[in-house]
């Protein structure tokens, strides 16, 4: 397949999951006052579809990168995409497809850290800082089973499954600083390995840790710091993420052809869908916040 | 080329298509604290390191001042006008094979085709004959040296692993690793099946976007110049920082001979550019033409008071001309390895440098993955195999799963290896050199060593159909070496001459010993280390 007719794919598969999506949950009308608990769901919805979306993409390129050499490596496309529709349709009811969506996208995130682990340590040089670099990304798919869980956690809190007590904040803001940990560690890997050569490359290794931190005092129930800051810490990730978006962008200007060859710097530059897996996780720790800021209430 | 680009006011933009920067230009009149004859990784450096100091420097080279943007073509026979083709002359028992990997004629000098391998001398190398039992001593400490290699690691934005494994600790390097090629793996699996280290080569070339570079593209061609300047070569480096901080470059710009007075001083060099012999005036010469060239200019430079040639007293200039084996071993894989994809040489091991149980020789050699581009390739079947006809075009249908080992070892210094004055003349008028080369048994030892061990560890792989390359030589050295006595050497720690102080040689010739990795390096390193000390000397007024 061109480079030009895949992206048109993949960019129809993502229109198709997101208006799928909130086609299915568009003939509700919307409450004027939304209480907290609709609110944190919505927000472990976009979350998730973010993180889905963003391993869509990424993983279409990457995947594309290698030719496909395996079948497998198409799986990831389809659960994220599935995964999006899923997230957005925000279901009131429980759903068996939508549950079975997101435990299939949290299994092929495991699955896929096999098979990435696998393809790192048959190389010649095994776990060598050489095929860390280049080999499979080791960490890259547990952003999907991340995506899984988050939208997961949002079903489960609409349909009541889930209470939106502080025990339930607090196990998701576990989940959310453990997401950004596993993010900030792949990030520093790949960053690492272009040397930091623009400065704004130590952002995303700097800000996100502080709002991990933040996350795991408040899984910890220590009272501190307070859900104020960890909020602020949040949309600073959040907005990382989306920054990223353009620093990519730039990175690829600056790979030789710059957006004029784009259908070979998309691929070697810096992956421009990479970056907003932060926003997605930054949406699941807001939720967590909001379901304690409930319990305080 | 033959018109030269840098002149009225401007020089060449090497980042642009058709672009210019501001340069200043010197009148000949006027007497330029220095004039660097040559412009390669001796030369450039310095006049970098010199003009960035406050000097006026006037740096000239033979060869043309590219735009490697727009003046360099993925044609092998359109790129041998990076070399150095004039007229030479090879004798001795082992004549070398000069005009391509070994010599340059460009802005930038060899950097510009070079292989861009960038390895730190082994430390004992400096007191090889204290210390090893062989060669010669440096009068350097390995110590200052490694902190110069740094800053040229720094100024090229070396490649390299996040941890090399021979060698005292050295600083990271400023970027991360290439990835590696299949020529490279094949390297990796014969180590590890001969239970030696291996590493991915620390090499010139960018992984990632700097400045105005971009990074590199694997388009493989590095060794007959870079179009897209990922390759970190004088010409995109030093050159336009000396540019930027006052430095004129004068392309085109042959020089024929040094002038010196009545009181042993030289006053400037007598060069020809634009069909006609011009002379710069000058407080201080350096000669920096490589280890072939610089010899030559100063035998020509001959006059009444230095019947001997220059800086000659020693009657060591042109001696001890040493360069470095470059032997190979080459197979057929069962994989595609595609090898001229990628830098050619992305891994090395540096054991046998390291290493000094189990040799019968002196000295050391490191062996690289290789990627000849099919020309190359062709010849290469043709002088080490006699292919010719239907053999060589079945030979050459193996191109893409050809693999190979090849070493660069450290040949011995020897006397009657030499650059003299041949009769003849070249283009210029100038007489051209003669180069004298044979191998001694310690060389020959060597070689023995590499080949059979590259063999097992090729053998090692899934190649089959392994063949050995025997005659092939690399890496000129020597020829004006450096030392702490005026009897046995040319230049002195600084590379200022005895003879003659206000001239200077600063190259690969005042190498005594050549060590068993690629020289550049080391030129640069030197290079900036005699940047410094001429700075520290004209601040005490010692010039």
């Amino acid at each position: 397949m061109r480079g030009r007719n895949a992206a048109i794919a993949v960019s129809g598969l993502f229109a198709a999951a997101v208006l799928g999506g909130l086609a299915a949950r568009s003939n509700r009308p919307a409450p004027i006052r939304q209480p907290p608990r609709e609110q944190a769901a919505r927000q472990l919805d976009l979350g998730a579809a973010t993180l889905a979306g963003s391993v869509l993409f990424d993983s279409a390129v990457e995947h594309y990168r290698g030719s496909f050499e395996h079948r497998g490596m198409y799986v990831p496309l389809a659960v994220a995409s599935a995964t999006i529709a899923a997230s957005l349709s925000g279901a009131r009811q429980p759903n068996r497809m939508r549950t079975g969506v997101h435990v299939l996208a949290m299994l092929t995130g495991v699955a896929g850290l096999g098979f990435h682990i696998y393809d790192i340590s048959k190389r010649p040089g095994g776990w060598s800082w050489q095929n860390l670099f280049y080999a499979a990304p080791v960490g890259a798919p547990g952003a999907l089973s991340l995506a899984g869980l988050t939208g997961l956690a949002g079903q489960q809190l609409r349909t009541g499954q889930v209470r939106p007590d502080s025990q339930s904040g607090r196990a998701l803001a576990a989940l959310a600083a453990i997401g950004i940990l596993g993010d900030v560690a792949e990030v520093w890997l790949l960053h690492f390995r272009g040397a930091f050569h623009n400065p704004a490359m130590v952002l995303p290794v700097t800000i996100p840790p502080v709002a991990s931190l933040c996350l795991a005092g408040v899984a910890a129930g220590a009272g501190r710091p307070s859900l104020r800051t960890t909020r602020g810490w949040l949309w600073a990730t959040a907005a990382t993420g989306l920054a990223g978006v353009g620093f990519h962008a730039w990175g690829v200007h600056r790979m030789m052809g710059g957006w004029r060859n784009w259908s070979q710097n998309l691929l070697e530059g810096p992956p421009l869908p990479a970056p907003p897996s932060y926003t997605g996780l930054a949406l699941a720790g807001l939720a967590a916040t909001r379901l304690m800021e409930e319990a305080h209430e | 080329m033959q018109t030269p680009r840098a002149t009225g006011g401007r020089a060449p933009d090497v980042f642009t298509p058709g672009g210019w920067v501001p340069m200043r230009e010197y009148d000949e009149s006027e007497e330029v604290d220095f004039v660097i004859v040559g412009t390669g990784a001796g030369g450039g450096t310095l006049a970098c390191k010199l003009a960035e100091a406050g000097f006026s420097v006037v740096a000239m080279d033979a060869g043309p001042f590219w735009r490697p943007l727009e003046d360099f073509a993925s044609d092998e026979a359109e790129q041998s006008k990076l070399f150095w083709t004039d007229d030479r002359l090879v004798d001795g028992e082992n004549p070398l094979q000069l005009g391509s990997n070994n010599s340059g004629k460009s802005v930038g000098g060899s950097t510009v085709h070079f292989a861009m391998v960038s390895l730190r001398f082994r430390p004992e190398w400096f007191k090889s004959r204290s210390k090893l039992g062989y060669g010669f001593d440096w009068p350097l400490d390995w110590r200052e040296m490694w902190s110069y290699y740094r800053e040229v690691e720094e100024a090229l934005a070396i490649s390299g692993p996040v941890n090399y494994p021979w060698g005292p600790p050295r600083p990271r390097y400023p970027y991360r690793a290439h990835k590696l090629n299949a020529a490279a793996l094949a390297l990796a699996e014969g180590c590890e099946a001969m239970g030696i280290p291996w590493t991915e080569t620390p090499i010139a070339t960018l992984s990632a976007p700097r400045g105005r570079a971009r990074p590199c593209v694997y388009r493989g061609f590095c060794v007959l110049g870079c179009s897209t300047n990922a390759k970190q070569s004088a010409l995109v480096t030093w050159i336009p920082r000396a540019i930027a901080a006052g430095a004129e470059i004068r392309d085109l710009a042959m020089v024929g001979r040094v002038e010196v007075d009545g009181r042993d001083r030289a006053t400037g060099v007598h060069y020809h550019r634009g069909g006609e012999w011009r002379f710069q005036r000058a407080r201080n010469v350096v000669v920096a033409g490589y280890a072939i060239e610089t010899p030559r200019l100063l035998l020509n430079s001959a006059n009444s008071r230095f019947p001997e040639g220059l800086a000659n007293r020693s009657g060591l200039v042109g001696k001890y001309l040493t360069v470095q084996s470059n032997q190979a071993v080459w197979g057929i894989s069962g994989k595609e390895i595609r090898s001229y994809k990628s830098p050619p040489s992305l891994a090395l091991t540096e054991h046998w440098n390291y290493q000094d149980e189990g040799k019968d020789f002196h000295g050391g050699y490191c062996y690289m993955s290789q990627g000849p581009e099919p020309q190359l390739w062709a010849n290469t079947q043709l002088a080490s195999r006699g292919l010719w006809g239907e053999a060589l075009i079945a030979e050459m249908q193996n191109y893409n799963h050809q693999v190979g080992l090849k070493m660069v070892g450290e040949m011995l210094p020897q006397e009657r290896n030499a650059v003299t004055l041949a009769d003849e003349t070249d283009q210029y008028g100038l007489p051209i050199p003669r180069v004298t080369y044979s191998w001694c048994d310690n060389d020959r030892a060597m070689i023995g060593h590499a080949l059979d061990f590259m063999g097992q560890a090729l053998r090692a792989t899934d190649a089959r159909d392994i063949w050995k390359q025997t005659d092939d030589t690399c890496h000129l050295n020597g020829g004006a070496r450096m030392g702490d006595d005026p009897q046995t050497s040319v230049v002195d720690a600084d590379c200022r001459s005895w003879d003659i102080p206000n001239l200077w040689i600063c190259d690969g010739s005042v190498f005594p010993t050549v060590g068993g990795v690629n020289p550049s390096l080391t030129i640069q390193a030197m290079a900036c280390r005699t940047g410094d000390r001429i700075a520290a000397m004209a601040r005490r007024g010692e010039l």
